[in-house]
């Protein structure tokens, strides 16, 4: 008898504690199903959509956030470097190549919540691309780094875990076409001594 | 061993169950979610500039730095809401937001007539009457037919450098939400 209680309670504990516990976990870390991924970039063009799938819509709820219209834009994120460790604050980056058609795109770090990082000091706090200086055939290259670096520097500040984060204007590169040039710049590690 | 093992089956389908219940219930109890923050601001049918940080213990807005933004909930369940901007800004663009913060509808400067902010959000009804007799301050407004009765729209317009930032405000500041008579 008591130990048909226990089973009980055991299935009943593992019901509740172990669902929510994933629920939880899944909203506040998941991100949501149909990503696209070019290269070490990451977007989500259905965030934000009555097309996009309960866990997205779970966690838009409890981020408050109200994300870019197709129209408007699409954000790619990059939480890696080339060698696929996660981007850090004290390390410098280089941001190389060519970006995706669009009108115009920015480019800022941001800490793990998405909230752009301010370097302060009067130091900009994003790029964009009507501003950065490219080379003769168009491509750029964007120094990211918490130290002062000639040429496009993207100042950060602070410890731990950063996110670049794309954000392109005016593009048809969610739009899922095919016809588009998916060109996205990579994310070097140059050094990593502060 | 085999009544442990059974337990345990109904503790995972169990842990299942109430999984998809909770995801699924999350955006209908939320006092987090975008309506929450934007009622924050003030009161509807005026549009108010979108801040960064929100109401303590919730996240900060994921808002790209160079742009800023005004927001506006509205009602259409009597009247349509026509939402016009005065200005030029180097980009501009507004999405139209369920309560929910689902994203129904979005244009940017290049997609609207003449580079104009004047749009009107209806609901299917009232889409008939305005296409029967459509209001003078409404000639050459955008129609979208929305079926929702409370939502809000987001304007957001690029600041590129210090220099646009006057501009950008003057744009922002002549944004009205006003349900059309």
């Amino acid at each position: 008898m008591l130990r048909n209680v226990f089973l009980a309670l055991i299935a009943l504990i593992i019901a509740f504690g172990g669902g929510t516990l994933s629920a939880w976990y899944a909203v506040s870390r998941f991100d949501g199903f149909g990503a696209l991924s070019i290269g070490q970039w990451t977007a989500h063009p259905e965030a934000g959509t009555p097309y996009s799938d309960p866990y997205a819509k779970a966690r838009a709820a409890r981020e408050g956030a109200f994300p870019l219209g197709s129209t408007e834009g699409l954000a790619f994120y990059a939480y890696n470097d080339d060698r696929g460790e996660a981007l850090d604050r004290q390390c410098s980056y280089k941001v190389e190549g060519n970006s995706p058609n669009s009108r115009f795109w920015t480019l800022y770090a941001a800490d793990r919540s998405l909230t752009a990082l301010s370097p302060g000091m009067e130091r900009l706090p994003a790029m964009h691309s009507r501003q950065i200086l490219r080379k003769e055939d168009g491509a750029f290259i964007v120094n990211v780094s918490p130290k002062a670096r000639p040429g496009n520097w993207l100042a950060t500040t602070g410890n731990g875990r950063m996110v670049l984060v794309m954000t392109l204007y005016d593009t048809p590169v969610g739009s899922n076409s095919g016809l588009v040039d998916m060109t996205f710049p990579t994310v070097t590690r140059i050094s990593c001594d502060g | 061993m085999g009544k442990l093992a059974r337990a345990l089956l109904f503790g995972l389908v169990g842990a299942g169950l109430v999984h998809i219940a909770v995801v699924l219930l999350v955006p209908y109890y939320s006092d987090r979610n975008a309506w929450s923050r934007i009622s924050a601001y003030g009161n509807a049918w005026q549009f108010h500039p979108v801040a960064r940080e929100g109401a303590p213990g919730t996240r900060p807005l994921a808002l790209d730095p160079l742009f800023q933004a005004a927001a506006c909930r509205f009602d259409i369940t009597d009247l349509p809401a026509h939402i016009t901007g005065v200005g030029t800004t180097p980009y501009w663009s507004i999405s139209i937001y369920t309560r929910q913060g689902e994203n129904i509808y979005s244009i940017n400067d290049r997609t609207a007539i003449a580079d104009q902010l004047d749009l009107v959000v209806a609901t299917p009804l009232q889409m008939i009457e305005l296409n029967k007799t459509k209001p003078a301050a409404a000639e050459n407004s955008v129609l979208i037919e929305a079926e929702i009765e409370e939502g809000f729209v987001v304007v957001r317009s690029f600041v590129p450098d210090d220099s646009w930032k006057l501009q950008v405000d003057s744009f922002l500041k002549s944004t009205s939400c006003t349900p059309l008579l």
